[in-house]
């Protein structure tokens, strides 16, 4: 009677660790799907070319500018550059159908600008609680359904995909702090190439200040690079498509 | 007979039900008291990263499903194929690696404030705690996934957290299955443990 019980109860047990398998494991993507990365090889590479350029030449001159530069100017800055970016974000919200998030941009820019000291205080955050909404033409093209084509690591700019790529050629023709495209544009700031990458150098440097220790943190996760860094990335640009 | 069989099972239910486990409803109050406090820990300036480390694992420890983490994360046919021993040392080396990982994000917060946003259902039965970061850049949506871990009460643990729509087993799931193909097991044992030495 007893080594029923036993036995039942046993049978019981594992009938239900099983099921309880299979619903965490639909849950999480399958991983024995082979993912498509025919750029591997390259992508590794420039990986790591990419790691030692943060590692040995952004990350210490962030540093450094970090000691120089207050944090309230630094965030000053960050804020400055972000305010110029509205006419790509304004666009592509308006290109998803997301018109609340357009003109709460709309609102957002015209209140920085004016009250904000041409953008470098983000009054609009601070006092209307106007929340900014990241869009940009990879997005655009992903909440159409464009899917992300293979996995591209770009020098410099970190990874990517083909979908992406376009996305950001795209914008830069709309973008203030790039030279793309037609001059009748009259916001444009760098005039010619050599100023545009400074600008997007400083920037970058800027940036950088304000995230210091997040690249390394994130990377104590990894076990191998390149891999990790591909699926944080496509996992971070699902979740941007999505919202 | 019959009192020996209401024993063997209240024994069992006994021993089943989990005394750390959260209620449904205490689920928010609870959390934001524990990262409350882990903030204050990692404010203390007197302290030094392990001893905040320790502190902090004190406070957040009950609530992972640490077991349950390192399982999902390893798919089921390699968790399968694992004996008994070689699935308690990887999920107590997975348990440090996860520790390590979260507190060391943690720590670069310190200064700003943590929001708790609300609790929703997710993914039928699950429940998914929203928190927010104010960041110097930008704020960073911190999500805490729960599920119930008994059948018939209320014990909810944090079986994956998500930052910024980056799920960290999500992530470690792609990595060991990647490195599964050309690596043994016991070699990703040993890595592990050396990264967490790191």
């Amino acid at each position: 009677m007893k080594k029923i019980i036993l036995l039942l109860s046993l049978i019981v047990f594992s009938i239900a660790e099983d099921s309880f398998d299979q619903d965490f494991d639909s849950e999480f993507a399958n991983t024995n799907v082979e993912i498509f990365d025919p750029l591997s090889g390259y992508n590794r590479l420039m990986t790591t070319f990419n790691d030692k350029v943060y590692l040995n030449v952004l990350n210490p001159t962030a540093k450094t500018y970090s000691y120089v530069m207050p944090e309230t100017a630094r965030k000053g800055i960050d804020n400055f550059f972000k305010n110029l970016m509205f006419p790509v974000r304004f666009t592509n919200n308006l290109l998803q159908l997301k018109f609340q998030n357009s003109a709460e941009e709309l609102g957002r820019f015209l209140v920085n600008t004016i009250w904000g000291l041409g953008g470098f205080m983000d009054v609009a955050k601070s006092e209307l609680n106007l929340q900014a909404h990241e869009e940009d033409f990879g997005q655009t093209l992903g909440f159409y359904g464009v899917g992300g084509g293979v996995h591209i690591v770009l020098p410099l700019l970190g990874p990517s995909n083909l979908r992406d790529i376009v996305g950001m050629s795209t914008d830069s023709y709309l973008s203030a702090l790039s030279t793309t495209g037609s001059s009748s544009i009259n916001y444009r700031i760098p005039n010619n190439s050599l100023e545009q990458v400074g600008i997007k150098a400083f920037d970058a440097v800027n940036i950088v200040s304000l995230k210091q220790g997040q690249y390394e943190s994130l990377k104590k996760d990894a076990l191998d690079l390149y891999p990790f860094l591909r699926d944080v990335y496509s996992q971070a640009r699902k979740k941007q498509i999505e919202e | 007979m019959l009192r020996n069989i209401i024993k063997i099972l209240l024994f069992i239910m006994i021993s089943v039900s989990y005394a750390n486990a959260l209620k449904k409803d205490s689920i928010k109050e609870e959390m934001t008291k524990k990262i409350d406090n882990v903030l204050v820990v990692l404010s203390k300036k007197e302290l030094s990263t392990s001893e905040k480390g320790e502190e902090i694992i004190k406070i957040i420890d009950d609530v992972f499903d640490y077991e349950l983490m390192a399982r999902i994360s390893l798919g089921k046919d390699t968790w399968g194929s694992l004996s008994k021993e070689k699935r308690k040392e990887f999920v107590k080396v997975f348990e440090n690696k996860l520790k390590n990982s979260y507190i060391e994000k943690l720590d670069l917060y310190n200064d700003q404030e943590v929001e708790i946003i609300s609790l929703k259902p997710y993914n039928k039965t699950r429940l998914q705690l929203e928190t927010q970061l104010v960041g110097s850049d930008e704020t960073y949506t911190i999500n805490y996934n729960f599920y119930n871990k008994s059948k018939s009460n209320d014990e909810w643990f944090i079986y994956d957290i998500d930052l910024l729509g980056v799920s960290i087993i999500q992530t470690y799931r792609q990595q060991f299955s990647g490195l599964l193909k050309e690596k043994s097991f016991d070699e990703i044992l040993t890595l592990l443990e050396t990264s967490n030495k790191e």
